[in-house]
């Protein structure tokens, strides 16, 4: 669980712009309600097979994505619709991607959260656990072989931790000196596998260790704990690259997908976390601070269902691919 | 212009060495590579010349190497990685399959890598260090296999390799480094991916090829000319993905005999598809069933007379095209 913050945590958010903060709070509600939406669609069976949300676990990528610039590159997993979003990608986008619809990112060749584009630094993820880690490191030595000061981070779940893949690319970027920031979101469960059958160390950022690197932990529910920590490693490693572990503690809110009726995770559990909602916590120190009152929330969050739906209806309104592009574009023309 | 004899390891070299000279975005990178030279030295010097930034060693993490030149290719650059053996690539095999043979159907966005793959046994390297996995990466969409014979065409397809926008397994063949000569000028002539090249031409049958097994070919063809005055055409594939049916077809109406050799495995081995695909669109061309000379679906054993019965030669060749005219 959470501790109590350091004099220094407390320093460093009290110095942050009262401006980011709103901004923070704005994406981790869009990309709850982008979430919603997704489940909405699945449950109506406009969408094939199941859905994964990041549900409980915005405040992590929104960190990353607010703390972000223009040059960084991402690896993005399964619960970061919110990085996307935060990137640059549109609920219009997201809504024709979960849709398969031949304008959204993937233009139906993927589905779900399997998209990403390079231009905003988004690595469209594979399914393959651990994979992309190594692909964000490299994209960042290209970046800095052409002289630009980028950063990567790489997000993966506590399962993901497990992999060779996962041993593989931070052993890489620790020998490089990559500047990646690599994030395990602990949300406790893998799928149905709880932390117990997933890992015998004490905390898994004490791999850093092994590694030859720095680990820090967070509250990966809270975001502005999130934001300082994420910011001042991001800053941090773009001067002085290498790489850095950091374990977002959290809670994965639904089933791993919309099939998963998840009554392997003990309902006081979800009632704890449930009142460490991200959104609900953020919204609670900002009203306390005077950033933020219940109208203009409310006006938020009209602001932001209103240009969801308005993405879903005209996401529905359009038709899937056509077969007859099915054979397109496997190569590059040469 | 002036000619001189190179090897093939020679003509990997000389390719390497010209991609790194005159395009500033490739790197070359591996394990032991560097200032070591490589398990078979054939990137010796190259690290000398072009300095650590460009030719590097990397700790033994094939899918993180390959993952790190997915990255690298997607901002611009042209990485080539050296597999110390093809064997090792099965580590990573998904990083290929799934991460850089899916990537522009799925987002447009090209993965320009070159992965070089030491291949195919003859001297004892046993089961890890002898494999010839071309069918692995034939069957991957999105991916493209060279697999040249010859000295000068090796020079030639690393250039190409680097040039080509898509994954391209590189594949080249162990016993070749330093055993196939050929007299070369300094000019590399462009080598388009998916052109077979003829190295011999007689009506009585066709033999197919690739790799290694060129050489073999070459050697059972002029063992039956002069033994039994046959003329055999030997077809050199040089790309296995794409291939160049035409040029498979156009030999095939010329003798309507077939014989497709490989040191890979038979079952559903590389050997299959050209044997498949000739029969598909060539039935009536055809005077005999094609056939396929292969290496036997058993692990590649290390003892000397197993290894020799395991892996096809020119006497087997010659047995077999003999078997074939005669049909
Ligand atoms: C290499 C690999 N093995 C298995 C799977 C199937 N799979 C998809 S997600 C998942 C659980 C992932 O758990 P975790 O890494 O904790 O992420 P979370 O879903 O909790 O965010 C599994 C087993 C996969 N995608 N990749
Ligand atoms: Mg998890």
């Amino acid at each position: 669980m959470p501790g109590m913050w350091t004099l220094e945590t407390v320093q460093k958010v009290a110095a942050v712009d009262s401006a980011v903060w709103v901004d923070v709070l704005r994406l981790m509600v869009l990309a709850r309600k982008v979430d919603e939406q997704v489940i909405r669609l699945c449950r109506q069976g406009q969408i094939r097979g199941s859905s994964f949300t990041g549900i409980g676990q915005e405040a992590i990528s929104v960190a990353v994505a607010v703390a972000g610039e223009p040059d960084d590159l991402f690896a993005p997993c399964i619960r970061n619709v919110a990085l996307h979003l935060g990137r640059g990608e549109t609920p219009l986008g997201i809504m024709r991607q979960v849709l398969a619809r031949p304008d959204g990112p993937t233009g139906g060749r993927d589905g779900n959260i399997h998209h990403g584009r390079l231009e905003n630094g988004v690595y469209a993820m594979i399914s393959h656990l651990g994979a992309m880690i190594s692909v964000v490191a490299g994209g960042v030595m290209a970046k800095r072989r052409h002289g630009k000061d980028a950063v990567g981070v790489a997000f993966v779940g506590d399962g993901a931790s497990s992999t060779g893949d996962f041993h593989e690319a931070m052993n890489f970027a620790a020998v490089f000196k990559v500047p990646v920031l690599v994030i395990i979101e602990n949300n406790h469960y893998a799928y149905s596998t709880p932390n117990s059958r997933q890992f015998a160390c004490r905390h898994l950022v004490d791999r850093a260790v092994g590694y030859g690197i720095e680990g820090l932990s967070a509250d990966g529910n809270n975001a502005a704990e999130m934001y300082v920590t994420v910011r001042g490693i991001m800053d941090d490693i773009r001067t002085n690259p290498r790489p850095v572990l950091l374990e977002a503690e959290t809670m994965r809110m639904r089933g791993h997908g919309e099939h998963d009726d998840f009554k392997y995770v003990p309902e006081e559990l979800l009632l704890l976390y449930h009142r460490r909602d991200p959104i609900k916590l953020a919204l609670r120190a900002m009203k306390a601070a005077k950033l933020m009152d219940d109208s203009a929330f409310s006006a938020m969050e009209a602001e932001i269902e209103a240009e969801i739906s308005q993405a879903a209806k005209q996401a529905l309104s359009e038709t899937e691919p056509s077969p007859d592009t099915l054979t397109q574009g496997v190569y590059a023309d040469a | 212009m002036p000619m001189r004899e190179i090897t093939y390891l020679q003509g990997i070299h000389e390719g390497l060495q010209h991609v790194l000279e005159h395009d500033p975005e490739s790197v070359l990178f591996g394990q032991d590579v560097g200032a070591f030279g490589g398990a078979f030295k054939l990137t010796a010097g190259l690290q000398a010349e072009f300095g650590e930034h460009r030719v590097f060693d990397t700790p033994i993490c094939e899918s993180a190497m390959l993952g790190c030149a997915i990255g690298m290719a997607t901002q611009g650059m042209h990485p080539i990685v050296e597999m110390q053996f093809a064997d090792f690539i099965t580590t990573a095999l998904h990083q290929i399959l799934n991460n850089a043979g899916t990537r522009h159907y799925r987002t447009g966005n090209a993965v320009p890598i070159v992965v070089r793959a030491p291949s195919g046994g003859g001297s004892g390297g046993g089961p890890f260090h002898s494999e010839e996995l071309e069918t692995f990466f034939c069957h991957m969409p999105g991916v493209k296999v060279v697999y040249p014979a010859f000295p000068s065409d090796a020079r030639a397809a690393i250039v190409a390799a680097v040039t080509d926008p898509n994954p391209v397994i590189y594949m080249e063949n162990k016993t070749c480094y330093r055993s196939v000569k050929e007299q070369v000028d300094d000019r590399i002539a462009p080598l388009p991916l998916g052109k077979a090249r003829v190295r011999r031409r007689g009506e009585d049958a066709v033999v197919i090829a690739y790799g290694a097994m060129v050489h073999e070919a070459l050697r059972a063809a002029a063992e039956l000319q002069e033994s039994d005055g046959y003329e055999i055409t030997v077809v050199d594939l040089r790309s296995l993905k794409p291939y160049d049916l035409d040029t498979i077809l156009a030999a095939t109406a010329a003798t309507g005999r077939v014989l497709v050799v490989s040191e890979g495995w038979k079952t559903c081995g590389f050997a299959a598809e050209i044997s498949a695909a000739i029969t598909e669109t060539g039935f009536h061309l055809l005077d005999a069933p094609v056939q396929r000379l292969t290496a036997p679906d058993v692990p590649i054993p290390f003892a000397a007379t197993l290894e020799t019965r395991y892996r096809p030669g020119a006497g087997d060749i010659a047995v077999a095209l003999r078997d074939l005219i005669e049909f």
